[in-house]
């Protein structure tokens, strides 16, 4: 008994020595920062001077008489829902269709997969040039009468972002659906059919469900990377026209540096965090439930 | 076992070590290739040692497009002069990434120098961080007119080397064809308007995309109908003496954006940036831009034989002037170790004219060093000496210095925007501007 006790912790202190250096970047690089965050939040500090004035809850108070944030929340909440539901449901179409028996699959694996090697500033720009300059005229020659100038407007430049982005990533999230379509056994699907099951019935009993594990990851990565949609907003419309396409991470972002107002923008931040979190949570929780462990 | 807890210590040490080396001091006085210092630490260095040894200076430059590349103009002057002094230049854009970055400077150590706008000054000044540049010799050069807006409490704090020249561009082709004169008034320029819309000619151009331009010709407006009348108008808010809700004046600034965007091309104006406004000005679809200098350079690029004026937007009173705005300023860390050395770099920029009409004619700006007159082709320069002449030109700083440009007149021009697009009434514009009062101050 002793023998294994003392054996056990020999291999704990391995495992500790092995952990501790990335615990040390893990704890500056994000716990510190993350600390920092919450104390700043209580101040109205201006980012430059040394002194910070302790303002209690008075951030927090005012980001519920906050227009602008509220905006920024509707914007970033109504991208995650459509992002995530168009990324999943095409990541899976295309990764079912790369998974059947056509023709020039891995061609077609990376032309889906070249746009996620691009940076989302290039990806922006690439396409705030289309909507603008490449589409109109492409309409003009063809005679078509259709407004391509989705970044011009309040009401369509949501539907531009999620073209951009989905055109972006979902050659990214297919892969995933890919790998585990092809760790599905075969036996499942001839046993199925040998039972008289069709196609939607396998689809529906044995590919989703075999699928639940790719599809916690997805939804939870598509779920927490559009809650953080950034990058794609500078180069594309810089969250115009007006506040339309302020996404909270943007607002965050100008309330503190460029608004110098760093109190605030931490209270922003620090509501963030707490809203990931107790999104992911739920994500997690709920999909784990389905999925089926071999 | 022994081997294995051997190796499993020797990866997490070396783990470690390559985490230390990665955070490196980057303030060691000692190095010379990467990093420049300016820390606070003595300033016993000598003047005398500043002569002989290699000195690196590192420099912050925020630059508006048309300044990238005269970092190389600068260092091959330097170089002829001052040869064991070198600059180490960070060059981002002024617009998104200055700011930024001067906010981790203020806390991890400021550049040596660093170069902005005139506004800066104001900025950055009133926090203690910037050099006192009074009577030292790179100022003996520069027009008085351009000392006053880097001036705080009696100390020149910063050298501004260049203008730009901001109005209304206009198309001297689509002007004498269509015999428009250039207006004065409101009601001239209405004439104008009617007479290009009358000839399929759209009057403005606008790229709304860029939503920094609404903000910049809000400004415009605001100088000759606000400030030129209220020259303390930003500090007088601020005390809540007035308000944005209850000018007229500021409502009609406002007004004055929706008749820009009511004679453009209102279908594409929120999908058009820069560039393809400046191309359709040279082409001729419209006649008019409220603008600055910076569309210079897109012009002559896009056809250097583009005849274009500049004038003033008229204000409601007929006594508008003609918009200068200082640009590229420099700033000198306080609390530099190498301050000798900054002064002797301040020194070649202010001093060499040739170093001055190369810069100019490359950014396509107006020189603020005295006797330094610009020699590429402008156009418009007849129409600026004209103003100059007759004193009818003002500096914008007047209000870029009392209404900060980050998180207060960035956040208007995104309710004008809003206003522009029906989304809101002018008047939940205003109240939303008075809204953010508390974060106005430059």
């Amino acid at each position: 008994m002793n023998k294994s006790s003392r054996l056990s912790r020999k291999l704990n202190m391995q495992y500790m020595l092995l952990v501790i250096p990335g615990l040390i970047i893990f704890t500056i690089g994000m716990i510190v920062p993350l600390i920092l965050a919450v104390r700043y939040s209580f101040t109205s500090w201006n980012g430059m001077t040394v002194e910070k004035p302790f303002v209690g809850l008075d951030n927090y108070i005012q980001m519920f008489h906050d227009k602008n944030a509220w905006q920024a929340w509707k914007f970033t909440i109504l991208f995650t829902i459509f992002n995530t539901i168009i990324e999943n449901v095409g990541a899976l179409l295309l990764a079912i269709a790369l998974d059947s028996a056509i023709r020039c699959k891995k061609l077609f694996r990376t032309i889906f997969f070249i746009p996620c090697l691009i940076s989302p500033i290039v990806v922006g720009f690439v396409w705030q040039k289309m909507f603008s300059n490449v589409l109109p005229n492409l309409m003009e020659i063809l005679g078509l009468n259709i407004n391509t100038m989705l970044f011009g407007s309040e009401e369509t430049v949501l539907g531009g972002m999620l073209i951009a982005n989905n055109w972006q990533w979902i050659g990214y999230w297919m892969l995933i659906y890919l790998a585990a379509l092809q760790s599905i056994p075969t036996e499942l699907y001839e046993a199925a059919k040998v039972d008289g099951a069709n196609g939607t019935q396998r689809f529906w009993n044995i590919t989703l469900p075999m699928l639940a594990p790719a599809l916690t990851i997805c939804i939870v990565g598509i779920t927490t990377g559009s809650l953080k949609v950034y990058d794609l907003l500078v180069s594309s419309t810089g969250g115009g026209p007006g506040h339309a396409s302020t996404s909270i991470i943007y607002y965050i972002y100008n309330t503190a540096i460029s608004g110098r107002q760093y109190g605030y923008g931490s209270s922003l931040s620090v509501v963030l965090v707490l809203v990931l979190l107790l999104i992911a949570l739920a994500q997690v929780k709920s999909l784990r439930k389905r999925e089926v462990q071999l | 076992m022994r081997i294995k807890r051997l190796l499993a210590a020797g990866m997490a040490i070396i783990m470690c070590v390559v985490f230390t080396a990665g955070c490196g001091n980057s303030g060691s006085s000692a190095d010379k290739s990467s990093a420049g210092t300016s820390k606070t630490t003595s300033t016993t260095n000598s003047s005398s040692s500043e002569n002989e040894k290699p000195v690196t200076l590192k420099v912050l430059a925020g630059q508006s497009t048309t300044d990238a590349g005269i970092e190389k103009m600068v260092d091959k002057a330097l170089a002829k002069k001052y040869p064991n002094i070198k600059l180490e230049w960070e060059c981002v854009d002024w617009g998104k990434d200055f700011q930024p970055k001067m906010q981790v400077y203020m806390q991890s150590g400021l550049p040596d120098i660093m170069i902005g706008k005139a506004q800066d000054v104001i900025t950055y000044g009133s926090q203690g961080v910037l050099g006192d540049l009074t009577g030292k010799k790179c100022l003996s050069e520069v027009m008085d007119a351009a000392k006053t807006g880097v001036t705080l409490n009696g100390k020149t704090l910063g050298l501004t080397y260049n203008a730009l020249y901001q109005g209304v561009y206009y198309n001297r082709d689509l002007f004498k064809k269509y015999k428009v004169e250039i207006p004065t008034t409101q009601a001239e320029l209405q004439t104008a308007i009617d007479t290009f819309k009358k000839n399929g000619i759209t009057p403005f151009g606008t790229h709304l995309s860029d939503t920094w331009s609404i903000g910049n010709v809000t400004m415009q407006f605001a100088v000759n109908e606000v400030f030129n009348k209220t020259p303390d108008w930003g500090d007088q808010f601020r005390a809540g003496k007035v308000s944005f809700q209850t000018s007229p004046e500021y409502k009609k600034c406002y007004e004055y954006n929706k008749l820009l965007y009511d004679n453009t091309w209102k279908d594409q104006a929120f999908s058009t940036e820069q560039t393809a406004c400046d191309a359709k000005i040279v082409q001729g679809k419209a006649a008019m831009k409220v603008s600055g200098s910076w569309s210079i350079q897109n012009f002559l690029n896009i056809d250097e034989n583009f005849d274009f004026g500049i004038f003033p937007f008229p204000n409601s009173t007929g006594n508008a002037k003609l918009l200068f705005e200082p640009n590229i300023t420099l700033m000198k860390s306080a609390k530099s170790e190498y301050s000798d050395a900054i002064d002797k770099v301040f020194e070649v920029i202010g001093t060499d004219k040739d170093l001055a009409l190369e810069i100019c004619n490359f950014t396509k700006t107006a020189s603020m060093l005295k006797n330094v007159i610009p020699t590429f082709p402008n156009p418009s320069q007849t129409d600026i000496d004209k103003y100059v002449a007759r004193g009818q030109i003002q500096d914008v700083n007047l209000g870029n210095n009392q209404l900060k440009w980050g998180g207060f007149q960035e956040e208007n021009a995104k309710d004008i925007a809003e206003y522009l697009q029906g989304k809101i009434t002018v008047e939940e514009a205003l109240k939303a501007a008075d809204s953010r009062k508390a974060n106005s101050k430059a």
